[in-house]
């Protein structure tokens, strides 16, 4: 029968397909390529660097200890496999294996593979709830007094420590801010403004010249990255949420209304672009690329991108300040991300804090920053390209770790980024605020 | 015939495979509905009936609930009546109902996830085709945001689900129709019936099995519409789109709390079940012989 | 209204060939020219994401990741599931009538509840990040719908065939190969295209279980190209044609074994 000879056919190909792999079982190759990590809407966004596939490099297996890194930016996969070649070169009984998760299922992945300690002896995690969750889970091995410490400069560390203990490194730093069009501004004679009248005053005229002032990527990251300058003068406490989480604030109070409203000014104004709520990261990325809009509203990481999306582009950053200027207390938001922990049920801890030290040295940090445009914790690092030099120039200012990152809860981080799509969705703030409230207190248990 | 003890060797593979892969776990999942484990930590304590209590009240969860139903009614209603429409004109033989059918069964190879980018592009308020042509056909007063206005994202994506299975249930319809017997229907027109009444009085009565099917299918279909969801809108803007799959989701992975999400899969299991049972009754209570 | 007939099932039509014909194209421009002009022609049919896609060797080794994955998938379960069905077949009322429940069950359990579970008992079985794992794992959880599937065909075959060779003294195995199986065989054969479809387009169990940058399955890679591209629609969409064009030709010639599947994994029970 003819269908019987093309189903045992397939049976045996299977069949000896199958047996083909378990032949090969679970080679571990040393290819570290590119793919990977991404913002989206309740994650925190450390988004594109360079992007591009990188071919699996093969190296020599290690004898004596193999470790396993892991983490979401699959952009920055190059520069680490030349980052990871020059760590095995000097240490030649260690070989690295990289294992890369897209962002969005970072979290839920890398939950579940750090439990049993054979994968992650060195991984990335996110500041903030994710941080809090897994050393609550008592997974991050204590670095403390650790040597290479020293080599990161020490407000940028902070993240990373919980209870006096140094858990993590942050790796990365990243102003959640937004980017603007020096070429654009310049041409209108326009400065950073200092206030919000400044602000509305520069929105309007970008406007009346026919652009679109602040693309902003309502769908997923916008609310959860612009949240943070709006909010950071009308709240200037930097333990807010905390005491939001605590009970002793709530969002219904004055400095939450107050930002939801200034997001529906700037909506009602048509400072946004049209139908904000349903434009994603690649729409408000596309818009500023292209010149029409002059600020970008989500934060450095994306600068490189941009660049490689329009070579003539000549970005910088600013902070929208939404109070007046005697009584603006912070210039800017900055986050310290991508937090290098030692799996605490590691078999290798020596040879993990070993890649870690090595990461840490400047050369090594200057190499992946000048790779991959993201800026990092590490001291001296001599940075190349016209982005990572523009922030860097930040490091001097008076900026506030990420609001949005000390809620630890992730249902009340929902709650608060979806009041502000409510807002611009045509509720009122004190709706808005209220309904949120409302999922506040069922978390906190009111 | 009495079919010898050899027959447990035949269950018996695959049967250990489902019982240590699939109920094993599945009662372990259920288990942790009574705890507060969060998923990653080794200990955890015993909360009884807690979680459930906590699932009765909260907001999301009732949103999620609320937003379920509003996606599989809507997910049903065009689903079902789009595919039968069209069916009814590819029931004949030839070269070019076969081609069709062929054509509208495309989307369901597609995955979820493509299905998902493709439509994400065509919504896009700015760069999308939809509000594109729209303009382009003078049409531009209907432009909406298509996933960004609360209102509309879940039918939206409600849409997208249809259109990814509307070959599949073409396919089964036609399969229905294709069943009815030729002579009746050519009795009931030589005695006179329009088009129209050979349809309700015979066509239909003798479909409901195949749409009952079909019904119940898409019905459970639509409450597992995860990827969809979370490649789309991530359940946005403002928990609009947030539907039991993703709450679940979101509760086990995202906020750490596994003995809620498992409670929340309890109650997921029981609302399916109950379904498929109502629609599974139901179709008996039509089954027709002739 | 034969013409309004018409008009609906050229409106359908337009609807499904439109998205994906605008897929197509705008893969097919440059990413500037994207976002100069979303919706028009391309000025030239340019391959450069493409090429950029396949540069290297990771796709090649994703198309295989999934083709080794579904194919055993498939193939295991159809075993494992025509073995079972048939025992369901062979077996008295309240044996059959027990086995079938306890696997029909299975198709009612969302897949978030035995996620985290079947991870823990994966790892300590040692079993994480191996293609391995996952076949097992997507066979395990198949199965429920494929015994559904094939207790349903089987039902449908001729009992005096099985009286009749069993009455000449064959053996239960004999019986299943010898007549169950050559008759059921364009039904193993819908049910296997069916379940291909579902194992190739499966994102949960590989995001879980599979980690290795080397190991992934096309899906996977998919949504990896979300987070790299992200601002890059026409590389992005250039990963979707990639991953749905072998689904695409698969199904364009083996049609019928599709379009049966579907019917029979909805309609028979």
């Amino acid at each position: 029968m003819r269908y019987k000879s093309k189903l045992v056919t397939l049976l045996v190909a299977a069949t000896a397909l199958t047996a083909a792999l378990s032949a090969c079982g679970s080679a571990s190759s040393n290819g570290n390529s590119a793919n990977g990590g991404a913002p989206n809407d309740a994650s925190p966004s450390v988004s594109a660097g360079s992007s591009s596939e990188a071919p699996s490099s093969s190296a020599p297996s290690g004898e004596k200890a193999t470790i396993s890194f892991i983490h979401w930016r699959g952009e920055d996969a190059k520069a680490f496999d030349a980052i990871i070649g020059k760590f095995e070169r000097e240490n030649p009984n260690i070989t690295v294996e990289t294992q890369v998760f897209p962002s969005d299922q970072y979290q839920s992945t890398a939950q579940a593979k750090l439990a049993d300690g054979s994968v992650g002896d060195v991984f990335a995690s996110f500041p903030g709830a994710q941080f809090a969750s897994i050393a609550k889970a008592g997974l991050y091995a204590d670095l403390s007094g650790a040597a290479f410490l020293s080599n990161f400069l020490p407000s940028l560390i902070e993240a990373g420590q919980r209870d006096g203990k140094q858990l993590a490194v942050p790796y990365q730093l990243v102003y959640n801010i937004p980017i603007y069009n020096a070429d654009i501004f310049a041409k209108y004679g326009l400065e950073p403004p200092k206030d919000w009248n400044g602000f509305l005053a520069a929105a309007e005229k970008l406007k009346s010249e026919g652009l679109v002032p602040i693309a902003f990527p309502g769908a997923d990251i916008g609310p959860g990255q612009f949240m943070n300058p709006m909010v950071m003068n009308n709240a200037p406490d930097p333990d807010i949420f905390a005491k939001l989480e605590a009970g002793e604030t709530k969002l219904t109070d004055e400095w939450w209304v107050k930002t939801l409203s200034q997001f529906k000014e700037l909506n009602d104004k048509g400072y946004f672009q049209k139908d904000a709520l349903g434009t994603k990261d690649q729409g408000a990325g596309a818009l500023f690329a292209q010149g029409k809009a002059a600020i970008l509203a989500t934060g450095s990481y994306q600068l490189a991108q941009n660049k490689k999306n329009n070579p003539e582009l000549n970005q910088k950053l600013l902070a929208p300040i939404t109070v007046s200027e005697d009584q603006a207390v912070y210039e800017g938001i900055h986050t310290t991300t991508f937090m290098l922990g030692v799996n605490a049920k590691s078999k290798h801890p020596e040879e993990a804090k070993k890649f870690i030290e090595f990461l840490s040295r400047k050369d090594i940090a200057g190499e992946y920053a000048n790779a991959t445009g993201q800026n990092v914790t590490v001291k001296d690092v001599e940075y190349t390209s016209d982005e990572l030099k523009t922030v860097a120039e930040w490091t001097d200012k008076k900026t506030r770790f990420q609001p949005r990152f000390t809620i630890t809860n992730a249902e009340i981080q929902k709650a608060v980024t979806s009041s502000i799509q409510a807002v611009l969705g045509g509720n009122s703030p004190e709706q808005a605020a209220r309904e949120a409230q409302a999922i506040v207190d069922q978390q906190i248990g009111k | 015939m009495k079919p010898g003890k050899r027959l447990i060797l035949f269950y018996l593979p695959g049967t250990v495979l489902y019982l240590a892969l699939f109920v094993y776990p599945t009662l372990t999942g259920l288990y942790y509905s009574i705890t507060d484990w969060d998923g990653l930590s080794p200990s955890y304590r015993y909360v009884g009936a807690d979680n459930y209590a906590r699932l009765a009240e909260d907001i999301v969860f009732r949103k999620s609930f609320a937003n379920n139903l509003k996606f599989m009614l809507a997910v049903v209603l065009v689903q079902t009546a789009v595919s039968l429409a069209l069916a009814l004109q590819l029931t004949k033989k030839n070269k070019r109902t076969v081609a069709l059918r062929a054509l509208f069964f495309v989307p369901t190879v597609l995955s979820s996830v493509s299905v998902g980018f493709i439509w994400t592009f065509i919504y896009d308020p700015s760069l999308g085709a939809l509000n594109g042509l729209l303009e382009k056909l003078g049409l531009g007063a209907l432009t909406q945001n298509w996933l960004g206005d609360m209102d509309l994202a879940i039918f939206s994506v409600a849409a997208v689900q249809a259109w990814a299975h509307i070959g599949q249930m073409i396919v089964l319809y036609v399969a229905g129709l294709q069943a009815i017997p030729r002579e009746l229907l050519e009795a009931a027109r030589l005695d006179g019936g329009t088009r129209g009444q050979v349809f309700r009085k015979v066509t239909w009565p003798l479909l409901a099995p195949a749409a009952a099917i079909v019904v119940s299918y898409t019905t459970i279909q639509s409450f597992k519409a995860f990827d969809l969801v979370f490649t789309m809108t991530g359940g946005g803007p403002a928990y609009s789109t947030e539907i039991l799959s993703t709450f679940i989701y979101g509760a086990a992975f995202t906020n750490g709390t596994f003995g809620f999400a498992s409670a929340a899969s309890v109650v997921f299991l029981a609302l399916i079940s109950l379904i498929t049972y109502l629609q599974f009754r139901l179709l008996r209570a039509d089954r027709v012989s002739y | 209204m034969r013409g309004l007939g018409r008009i609906a099932l050229a409106a359908y039509a337009s609807v499904i060939l439109l998205p994906l014909m605008l897929l197509v194209i705008t893969t097919m421009k440059t990413t500037p020219e994207f976002y100069a002009d979303p919706l028009g022609l391309p000025r030239r049919w340019d391959f450069s994401h493409y090429r950029e896609l396949f540069d290297g060797q990771t796709m090649w080794r994703y198309f295989g990741n999934s083709a080794v994955v579904t194919l055993s998938t498939v193939a295991l379960e159809l075993l494992l599931a025509g073995m079972i069905a048939y025992g369901i077949l062979r077996s008295g009322r309240k044996l059959g009538g027990f086995m079938f429940a306890l696997f029909a069950a299975g198709l009612m359990v969302p897949s978030q509840v035995n996620m985290i579970p079947i991870y823990s008992l994966l790892r300590k079985l040692g079993w994480t990040n191996s293609l391995t794992g996952l076949v097992l794992v997507s066979a395990a959880v198949l199965l429920p719908l494929s015994v559904f599937m094939l207790s349903g065909f089987m039902r449908t075959l001729p009992k005096e065939m099985l009286e009749a060779g069993a009455i000449d003294g064959a053996g239960e195995a004999t019986l299943l190969v010898r007549i169950v199986f050559p008759l059921c065989a364009p039904y193993l054969a819908s049910t296997a295209a069916f379940l291909f479809v579902i194992v190739w387009n499966d994102l949960l169990f590989p995001i879980l279980l599979v980690g290795g940058k080397d190991k992934l399955t096309l899906p996977l890679a998919l949504l990896q190209f979300r987070g790299e591209f992200v601002t890059d629609y026409p590389m992005l969409l250039t990963g979707v044609v990639v991953s749905t064009v072998p689904m695409i030709v698969l199904f364009v010639f083996l049609q019928r074994y599709f379009i049966s599947g579907a019917l029979a994994g909805s309609l028979k029970g």
